[in-house]
């Protein structure tokens, strides 16, 4: 897996970035970078700053310090829409769809905005969200008002109306919690496939069989800084990571 | 098939409502023609209050300006009114751009009330300046036509007016800009993430909705031919456009239009009756309008729901009355 992350330019990388609100730093002096086709795991424990790191990347909060690059352009402070637009998506750990509209007309939000919506008339935008609600498996309820779906389906329209918008980056904000097992599976094969439609990934979860079997790589944060960085197997072996997040016992747990 | 039948019905209203003019007396014209303005007011409310989800309660600035824009053209500069009306309605959408830029920074009960004050600054400015004649308010030139005649061009200018508000949004509706501000009514952050210039689309919408009601007051103004600063930039304006969208169905194309013929033809009824308690009556009949159709009675009209004790038992439940 790894040989896909070559060593290329990173596509998105931050440089020192922290975030502080009034005297709590929620993220202080984070550097990673993300690499072209790869899946990167984003994990720590609640309170790390994971989403924040997400909000500054996606534009909803601006650095208190340091710089975000995508594809070395400077992004730092921009607004979101601008940001969706070069071509970064993300969803949101609370879910927030659309809700008085149907799942295809949120879908078609996603693809007559994203980075790819200028190119799409508003008709061409709802045949591209047709196209997405197939890729992921929520073809049949496409006329359904979006406050209809129950957990797992909001979360797959989550990562739908992302997907529309046409991004090179996709940011998952824990898109499996609240899942079960058999809905964990399916939203790891729908993120692998993802992926392979040439998407790039950062991916913030707590649900370790999923961080196992989709990430390249893991960093990891606490208290706002980031203690580990590296292959998966290596940083969840790693015993300040143990220590910091998943607990003494998670050795015996997992064998 | 469904919209076979829109199409039918839609050409019925319209062939009933130009032969009206035709067949009514000047009272019952007068009438509709107020029926027709309501329907643009509350259409008009409806693409910012509606769509975009921004409960103007300031709506009536627009009215104002549109009727004050026209009565200064045409009084001060002898201008016609055929450049005054399309003046009225720019200034009008201009002014809904400029005060939007800050005020639609604000969200919820905040924008509310902030529309509410630049509406009421609006009337106090247009009660201390010398061009609009201050408080003692001002006259438009006098149409040199019959009165028949004058009620007539009224009722159709009205009537074309409310077919471009509502021909102008349907428009919208089908495009982008419909789709983002709808978006930016069920969640604004989530559609700013999802690359909706949110501020753009909220402040044409505003301006939008600004340009048909001041086109409206335009109308209104010339066929009053006396205009007053309390008049025209009442909060009572105002009220009765949400009221008429709220009653009808906010969010429907149709539902303001409904809401506004049901309206006036129900308070007609009401205040020939009831000479002092009408009020009375009608705050009743709008207080188990909302209770019983919250999402307006265009749902039952439109035949998306039955009439049935189980409709009004679910509102009841979902709206915890």
């Amino acid at each position: 897996m790894s040989a896909q992350v070559s060593s290329k330019q990173p596509i998105l990388r931050g440089e020192g970035i922290s975030k502080f609100f009034g005297g709590l730093a929620a993220v202080s002096d984070v550097d990673f970078e993300l690499y072209p086709g790869e899946i990167l795991g984003l994990i720590g424990p609640n309170g790390a700053g994971k989403t924040t790191v997400i909000n500054m990347i996606s534009g909803a909060y601006t650095p208190s310090k340091g710089r975000i690059f995508f594809k070395e352009k400077d992004i730092t402070g921009m607004k979101p829409y601008q940001i969706a637009h070069l071509g970064i998506s993300r969803t949101f750990q609370v879910v927030k769809p659309f809700k008085g509209m149907t799942v295809r007309e949120n879908v078609s939000v996603g693809a007559m905005f994203g980075a790819k919506g200028r190119e799409r008339s508003a008709k061409e935008a709802i045949e591209a969200a047709d196209e997405v609600l197939e890729f992921v498996g929520l073809a049949d309820m496409a006329d359904k008002p979006a406050d209809s779906l129950n957990v797992a389906s909001r979360k797959r329209l989550e990562v739908a109306k992302a997907l529309a918008m046409g991004p090179e980056v996709l940011l998952l904000d824990e898109v499996m919690a609240g899942l079960n097992f058999g809905e964990i599976d399916k939203a790891v094969e729908l993120i692998l496939k993802v992926r392979e439609s040439g998407v790039t990934i950062l991916v913030i979860e707590h649900v370790m069989r999923a961080i196992k079997a989709i990430t390249d790589r893991i960093f990891v944060l606490r208290h706002g800084v980031k203690i580990a960085d590296g292959p998966p197997e290596e940083v969840l072996n790693d015993e300040e990571v143990i220590k910091a997040y998943l607990g003494r016992r998670y050795k015996e747990l997992v064998g | 098939m469904k919209t076979g039948r829109n199409i039918i019905i839609i050409a019925v209203l319209l062939a009933v409502a130009i032969i009206i003019p035709f067949i009514a007396n000047n009272f019952f014209i007068r009438f509709f023609t107020t029926v027709l303005m309501f329907g643009v007011l509350a259409s008009a409310w409806n693409i910012i209050g509606g769509y975009t989800g921004y409960a103007s309660f300031g709506n009536v600035v627009f009215y104002g300006i549109g009727a004050y824009v026209t009565a200064v053209l045409m009084e001060k500069f002898g201008v016609s009114f055929a450049l005054a009306l399309p003046a009225a309605g720019i200034g009008a959408a201009l002014f809904g751009v400029v005060i939007g830029i800050p005020v639609l920074r604000l969200r919820g009960h905040y924008f509310a009330i902030a529309t509410l004050g630049v509406a009421e600054a609006m009337k106090a400015l247009v009660n201390n300046l010398d061009i609009t004649e201050g408080n003692s308010g001002i006259y438009l030139p006098i149409m040199d036509m019959s009165v028949k005649a004058q009620y007539t061009f009224f009722y159709f200018s009205m009537l074309a007016l409310l077919i471009l508000t509502l021909g102008v949004t349907f428009i919208i509706l089908k495009h982008k800009f419909g789709y983002g501000i709808r978006a930016i009514r069920e969640d604004e952050d989530a559609a700013n993430m999802v690359g909706i210039n949110t501020t753009l689309f909220k402040i044409a919408a505003f301006g939008l909705s600004g340009l048909f009601t001041g086109l409206a007051g335009s109308l209104a103004a010339y066929q009053q031919g006396f205009i007053k600063p309390e008049a025209v930039f009442s909060v009572e304006i105002t009220v009765k456009m949400i009221v008429m969208a709220v009653f009808g169905g906010i969010g429907h194309l149709f539902g303001p239009l409904l809401g506004a013929a049901t309206i006036e033809v129900i308070s007609e009824f009401l205040s020939n009756y009831f000479l002092v308690a009408h009020t009375l009556f009608f705050g009743a009949i709008v207080i188990l309008a909302i209770i019983f159709t919250p999402k307006g009675i265009i749902q039952l009209v439109s035949g998306e729901k039955k009439l049935t004790k189980n409709f009004f038992l679910e509102n009841i439940r979902e709206h915890k009355v």
